[in-house]
């Protein structure tokens, strides 16, 4: 199976994935977008006193919804639209965050909770789904950091 | 002096004590969790405070090998700010008194 190619083209960033991939990735998003708003880390608290915490999420909670909605649907059109996508710095961005919402979804579908989970399983299951979704995943957002991080 | 006056004094004391626990430095922390990449946090710490790539993976690592780290100490609104950034990219954060 090749891999995603991720590069900088300028101020851009550049992705090509399989059609394979294309597909893989897209059916990520079906299976997971809906999990992902009722999530355990889906709405994280800021603080440990109650009424502080209300008053934090009462601020920001369905920004933190919105965004992460919107970063998943970026992610959705530019997969739809084509195999060969040129990303906005800022666009690279949403990529990240939203494969970051996608990678603690699938983990936590998973029952990953502690650390250490890689070396629980072989070699074989690595490279089968669901543990070789999670790896595409891991892939792309290695090479959006790495493409957004070239001076 | 009044019983007035007197409230006044302590309304106003009150009110001082409270401001100056608004504005003491709160910490912003970030915990571990066994998902997210090494190289995302690293990134994510870079982009929200400015650090120097040697700083945040330094601050990453802490994350990974203790459990937790203070990334930034703020006044509470930028602290608050900085926390719904770092929950933005994913990241379980908290803010704790300094």
């Amino acid at each position: 199976m090749s891999l995603a190619q991720i590069n900088r083209q300028g101020e851009l960033v550049y992705v090509r994935v399989s059609r394979g991939e294309r597909r893989a990735l897209l059916q990520i998003l079906d299976r997971l977008e809906p999990l992902v708003d009722h999530s355990q880390w889906a709405r994280p608290r800021a603080y440990q006193e109650e009424e502080d915490e209300a008053e934090f999420q009462r601020l920001v909670g369905t920004d933190l919804a919105d965004s992460r909605a919107a970063d998943l649907a970026q992610v959705r059109e530019a997969l739809e639209s084509d195999e060969r996508i040129l990303l906005s710095p800022d666009g690279a961005i949403a990529w990240l965050r939203a494969l970051n919402v996608l990678r603690l979804a699938l983990a936590e579908r998973l029952g990953i909770t502690a650390d250490g989970w890689e070396e629980q399983h072989t070699l074989q299951e690595h490279r089968r789904p669901p543990l070789a979704t999670l790896h595409l995943l891991s892939w792309i957002q290695e090479g959006l950091v790495e493409a957004l991080s070239v001076s | 002096m009044s019983a007035i006056n007197e409230l006044a004094v302590k309304q106003t004391d009150s009110e001082h004590k409270n401001k100056v626990r608004r504005d003491r430095p709160w910490q912003v922390v970030v915990w571990n969790d066994p998902v997210t990449l090494m190289s995302y946090v690293v990134f994510v710490f870079r982009r929200l405070f400015a650090y120097d790539l040697a700083t945040a993976t330094r601050l990453m690592l802490q994350v990974h090998n203790e459990g937790k780290a203070v990334v930034a100490t703020e006044p509470r609104e930028r602290a608050e700010v900085a926390v719904a950034q770092l929950h933005a990219h994913g990241l379980q954060a908290t803010l704790a008194r300094d």
